[in-house]
Order: C-alpha cells, then sequence, then structure tokens
C-alpha cells in the first residue's frame, strides 16, 4: 500500500537531513581543531628557532664564526633534538656549523638573520616530528569522524523512527477504520500531550461526530419506514376491499377518493418525519436570517383565523414589533403554525387562545395559551414524542406529529419548548429562542 | 366553458413535450394533458429528450430530472447553451431548497416536487404557456351568471351582488382563472395563504364552505364543486 510507505520515506528524509547537518558540524569542527593544531606547532617551531637565531647572531656579533661555533657545539651536542644552524659570509663562503645526521633538508623550517656586516646566520629545525605528530592526529580524527557519521546516521534514524511512530500509529488506525468502515474504533492517544494527541484527539472527535450522524440517519430511516406502514397498509387495504367487492362504481370513486386522501397523508407524514429526523440529527438546512417574532405569529395566527371563527374560538395576538430573532423564517412559521392548530384542535366553542411574543432577559418568547381540554399529567412527558396522540386527542383529526416538529425546529435554532396543562382548563406553549 | 376553450385564444394547440423515463407517471401526466387539451409528446431518455426539444418547436418541455443516458440538468442546460427558450417545468423527488435553486439556475422555469397533484402540474403548465404566449390578461373573470370584475373587485352572480371577504375574494379569483378544472388544497393553501407546507387542520375546508355560503347556497344552480381526494372546481 503506497500511504504506508509514506512515513518511512519521510523518517529516511529526516534522518538523512538530520545526520547530514551532524556530520558537517563535526567535520568543521575537526578541520578547525587540525588547523589551529598544526599552525599553532609550527608557530612553537617558528619560536624556537628564532630565540636560538638571535642567540647565535649575538654570539657570532661577540667573537665572530669561531665563538659561535663554540656555542653551537656546546648547545646542540647536549640537546635532545639537534637544530640546523649554518653561517654565509657575504654570500660567498657557507660554513655549516651543525648539520644533524639524516635530515632531509626539505623538511626544515628555517629562519634566517643577516647581519651588519652582511654575514647570514641561518638556523633550521626538522618539521619530521611534527608531520609525524600531525599524520597520527589525522589518522586519529579520521576515526573519529568516521564514528561521528556513523552515531549521525543511526542517532537520526532511531530519533526520527521514534518520533514518526505515533504518526505511522495514527495512519495505520486511521486505515484500519476506512477498511472495515467501523466508525466505533477509536485511534488510541499517546497521552505525551504534543501536537500530535491533539491531532489524534481531533480525529476521534470527528469520528465521533460521523458516528453520531450516521446514528442519526439510520434511526430516522428505520422511524420512518416503520412509521409508513400503518399508512400504507390502511391505502393497500382500502384499495384491495373494492377490489373484492362485487363491481359499483360509486363504491370504486370512494375507495379511490380514499386512497388519494391516504397517499396525501404518506406525503406530508413522510416530509414532516423527514424534516424531524433532518431538525433532531442537525442536518436541517436553515435558511437563517433576522426575523421579526410579531410578523411570523401574525401570518400563523391570519391562516386559523377562519378556522377559529368557524369554530367559535376567540384567537387573539399580543406581538410587539421590537422582537427579533436570527432563524429560518418558513420553519419558524411552521412552529407558530402548528402550536396554535394544536391549541385550536383542542379548544371547545366559546373558548380562547391567545398568542404572545414578548422579550424575556435573554430570550424572545412565544407563548400559545388556550382554554381547551388540556393534557393529563401522565401524558404530558410523552407529548412532544413522535407520532404520540393522547387518548383524548385520537377523536381529532392528525399525524401525531406536528409538535414533535415543533420541539425539533425549535431546538435545532437553539431553542426550548416548555409546556404545562391543567386537564379542562387548558395548555400553554413556551417557545424561548435566542434572541438577535 | 371548459379548459379546452381556454387554448383557442392562441390558435394553435398547444405542444408539450414530456421526458420521463417512469411509464406509469409518464402515461397518466400524457393522459390527462391529452384530455386538457395539449398535444404531447413522450421520451424516456434524456438524450432523446434533448433531440426532441431541439429539433422541433414545443410550447413547454416537462422535464424530469433522474433519466436515463443524460439527465435533466444537463439536458435543460445544453438546450439552453443551444439557444432554444422552449419553457420548461421540472419534475423532482428532490424537495430540498438547494436542488429546487440548482433546478432554476439550469435554466428550468418552474419546479414541481413529486409525488404532486395532476392538477397542480396542469396549472402550472398553462401558467407557462401564458406567459409564453402573453395573452391578453381579462379584466372580468365570469362561469355562468357569476361575474367577478377584477378592476372594481365587484362580485355578483345575476343581478345579485355578493360581497366578499378579502380572502374569499382571493380564492374566487383563483377558481375563475382555473374554471373547469380542479385545484387542489395544496394549490388554494399556497395561493391564498402563500403557505408552502401542509398544515393539519383543514383551513381550505373553512374558507371553501364560506365562499360556496355566499355563491351558491342563495342559487338554484350549484357551482362550486367538491371533487373528493382531489380538490375543488366551479364548472356549470
Amino acid at each position: 500500500m503506497s500511504s504506508g510507505r509514506k512515513p518511512l520515506f519521510f523518517g529516511l528524509r529526516l534522518a538523512l537531513w538530520y545526520a547530514t547537518l551532524f556530520v558537517s558540524g563535526s567535520i568543521a569542527i575537526v578541520f578547525l581543531t587540525y588547523y589551529l593544531t598544526a599552525t599553532s606547532l609550527a608557530q612553537r617551531d617558528q619560536q624556537i628557532i628564532k630565540g636560538k637565531l638571535g642567540d647565535y647572531a649575538a654570539a657570532y656579533q661577540r667573537g665572530g664564526v669561531r665563538v659561535l661555533a663554540a656555542t653551537v657545539r656546546a648547545e646542540q651536542q647536549a640537546a635532545p633534538e639537534r637544530l640546523f644552524v649554518r653561517v654565509v659570509d657575504r654570500g660567498v663562503e657557507s660554513v655549516v656549523l651543525s648539520d644533524p645526521e639524516g635530515w632531509d633538508p626539505s623538511k626544515l623550517e628555517i629562519a634566517s638573520a643577516r647581519l651588519p656586516d652582511g654575514t647570514l646566520v641561518q638556523v633550521g629545525k626538522s618539521t619530521e616530528a611534527r608531520e609525524d605528530l600531525l599524520a597520527r592526529f589525522r589518522a586519529t580524527l579520521g576515526v573519529v569522524t568516521l564514528l561521528v557519521v556513523a552515531i549521525a546516521l543511526s542517532g537520526g534514524w532511531l530519533a526520527t523512527q521514534s518520533a514518526n511512530a505515533p504518526i505511522r500509529r495514527l495512519a495505520l488506525a486511521v486505515q484500519r477504520i476506512i477498511r472495515t468502515g467501523r466508525t466505533d474504533a477509536r485511534v488510541p492517544v499517546e497521552g505525551t500531550g504534543d501536537a500530535l494527541d491533539e491531532l489524534t484527539a481531533l480525529f476521534n472527535t470527528m469520528l465521533d461526530k460521523i458516528e453520531g450522524l450516521v446514528a442519526a440517519m439510520r434511526g430516522a430511516l428505520d422511524n420512518v419506514s416503520h412509521d409508513l406502514r400503518t399508512p400504507l397498509t390502511r391505502l393497500r387495504g382500502t384499495a384491495e376491499l373494492a377490489l373484492a367487492a362485487p363491481p359499483d362504481l360509486d363504491r370504486y370513486r370512494e375507495a379511490l377518493a380514499d386512497c388519494v386522501d391516504e397517499s396525501d397523508r404518506v406525503l406530508v407524514m413522510l416530509n414532516t418525519l423527514m424534516d424531524i429526523s433532518e431538525a433532531e440529527s442537525g442536518t436541517m438546512q436553515l435558511q437563517r436570517e433576522r426575523v421579526v417574532l410579531a410578523d411570523v405569529v401574525r401570518r400563523a395566527v391570519e391562516l386559523y383565523r377562519d378556522v377559529a371563527d368557524a369554530k367559535g374560538v376567540s384567537l387573539t395576538v399580543e406581538a410587539p414589533d421590537d422582537v427579533v430573532v436570527t432563524a429560518d423564517r418558513t420553519r419558524l412559521e411552521q412552529v407558530a403554525a402548528n402550536l396554535i392548530d394544536n391549541a385550536v384542535k383542542y379548544t371547545p366553542a366559546d373558548g380562547r387562545v391567545d398568542v404572545k411574543v414578548r422579550r424575556a432577559p435573554a430570550a424572545a418568547v412565544l407563548q400559545v395559551r388556550d382554554t381547551g381540554t388540556g393534557i393529563p399529567p401522565d401524558e404530558l412527558p410523552r407529548i412532544f414524542d413522535r407520532l404520540f396522540r393522547g387518548d383524548t386527542s385520537r377523536a381529532e383529526r392528525g399525524l401525531g406529529l406536528g409538535l414533535s416538529l415543533v420541539k425539533a425546529v425549535v431546538e435545532a435554532h437553539g431553542g426550548t419548548v416548555e409546556v404545562s396543562s391543567e386537564p379542562g382548563r387548558g395548555s400553554v406553549f413556551t417557545v424561548s429562542l435566542p434572541l438577535g | 366553458m371548459s379548459s379546452r376553450l381556454d387554448f383557442s385564444l392562441y390558435h394553435h394547440v398547444v405542444r408539450v413535450l414530456l421526458v420521463e423515463d417512469d411509464t406509469t407517471i409518464a402515461e397518466f401526466v400524457a393522459r390527462g394533458l391529452r384530455e386538457a387539451g395539449f398535444a404531447v409528446d413522450h421520451e424516456a431518455d434524456g438524450e432523446a429528450g434533448l433531440a426532441a426539444a431541439a429539433t422541433s418547436s414545443y410550447d413547454v418541455a416537462i422535464v424530469d430530472l433522474m433519466l436515463p443516458k443524460r439527465d435533466g440538468l444537463s439536458l435543460i442546460e445544453e438546450l439552453r447553451r443551444r439557444g432554444v427558450a422552449t419553457p420548461v417545468l421540472i419534475l423532482s423527488a428532490r424537495r430540498s431548497v438547494d436542488d429546487r435553486v440548482r433546478g432554476l439556475q439550469a435554466g428550468g422555469d418552474d419546479y414541481l416536487t413529486k409525488p404532486f397533484a395532476f392538477a397542480e402540474l396542469l396549472a402550472r403548465v398553462q401558467a407557462l404557456v401564458r406567459r409564453a404566449t402573453r395573452a391578453p390578461e381579462p379584466t372580468t373573470l365570469t362561469v355562468e351568471d357569476l361575474v367577478l370584475d377584477l378592476l372594481s373587485r365587484r362580485v355578483a352572480r345575476g343581478a345579485k351582488g355578493i360581497d366578499l371577504r378579502p380572502r374569499e375574494f382571493t380564492l374566487l379569483e383563483y377558481l375563475l382563472r382555473n374554471v373547469g378544472r380542479v385545484v387542489s388544497k395544496t394549490m388554494i393553501l399556497s395561493h391564498v395563504w402563500e403557505y408552502n407546507f401542509d398544515p393539519q387542520t383543514n383551513i381550505v375546508d373553512v374558507l371553501v364552505s364560506r365562499l360556496r355560503e355566499k355563491i351558491d347556497r342563495p342559487f338554484d344552480k350549484k357551482l362550486l364543486h367538491t371533487v373528493r381526494g382531489v380538490g375543488y372546481v366551479l364548472r356549470s
């Protein structure tokens, strides 16, 4: 697998870089050391022969070649390392006073002094010992350099390998998850608290989110397919019953009309269930804009005005214009319409439905209060459940999805829905939405 | 007045191209449109649809989005690229706002989500034809002895004036513009209240029965009929 080799190459590249830097640094230090040692050795030789040259020039001046020769002989016979000394008289006659045996004249460090009478005194020192020392030094340095390169390469390799290990583990874990499609697997966090840990944690968080979404969608699909079975059974049953009966045009017409009604219900149900699922799973596309809550509420009230009138229910609205929310207008209209629908439906003639918008300290509040049949306390916690229909509500036409949609949409907007109710006296639904 | 008579104004039979791969849907749409007086050609895939739309002139094309060989969006885009301006009604099983926007951006003129009421499809096709042919706008709408004056906003049946509330007037006008054709509750809801979702209480029934009280009840001949399972129709 090509992706599996990338961290390896990356490690090798890093190790090479590291070794190159380390080795060139070491080589620079070695060269500098060698250069400094060589020059300081040469300087020391120079100082020795220059000192001797001064002594011998002074001896020559005191008593000519004779005194010089005596001095040289006395000194050089006792010296552990003999020097080369000669005197050149006015460039014509040269007298060698000391010429140590076996010395290679080409390996001499030489200093000369011209005296006032024109005589040239020269002192030379063999560089052989120095060269020997430096050669041994070079050999040692060579070995050291090789060691350094070896250490650098292996150290670099090891260091990058250990730095790469968590990356490789992360990559392998991700590959395993991709291969198996198991979104419940997680990459172990190393616990070192570094950037890599952060990346691992982020990756795990992403997996959490994906897993949540997949679960929500799977759940939604299960629910929808389950919830649609009942109306589809009715649809099929109606058609089958009509076909099985003796031919009768009126009966057929009736059955077909029932089928159309039922399929419309299936469609509304499907759309509403999808809306609820999308809102609950956070995948609902909200076209957020600044919405004056009063506009939405008044429109919804107008929608139910005729129905309320026909039923003899008084429908009032009290909504100041300064309560503004950032929300999906159509979805909010749906929320308001569903709450009013619910209130009007369960309020008998001569009852009231009062819709109010107000501004609370930190929220926009929409309240729908009715004087209807109310909700028994044991049903209260379940009224927002999908397809829940209380005993009292079964007589009314409806899908049992209106309040679930209200709750899902309001919560998708970051708001809350509350209900309080007193059987026989009425209910109050309160929606709170974040202001602004 | 029947729906057929509407189109005598255009002096030719309105030609509709239907590009839809589902044979059952294609059959009921084609049959319904023919019964409403249109000439309908049907193609079952995107390439054939494109060839037909590009070579002969249609008044309206109805294009499904999910088609074999060439999808509906690409068909419409190619058609517009070739400079064919035939109004296009898109049929789609996708109902999201994004899909609608994409369809209209590709060059579609209207968008209808499956499943749809045939009455709604018919109304939209007629609206597209009307827009394209720019038929003169009438100032009065009538059926039998019921007259609605769009300028003075007066309604009368025979010699007797009828007092309508604004929403009743809007509904009657809508029904009169669709005389002889059934309009569904959803169509009324979106036309009269501009609401595009289905409230669970039957708001439309209430408005229709109030309108019926005023235009039908005092008279012998009933004009506003309920077609069970489909909607309402105004006819003689």
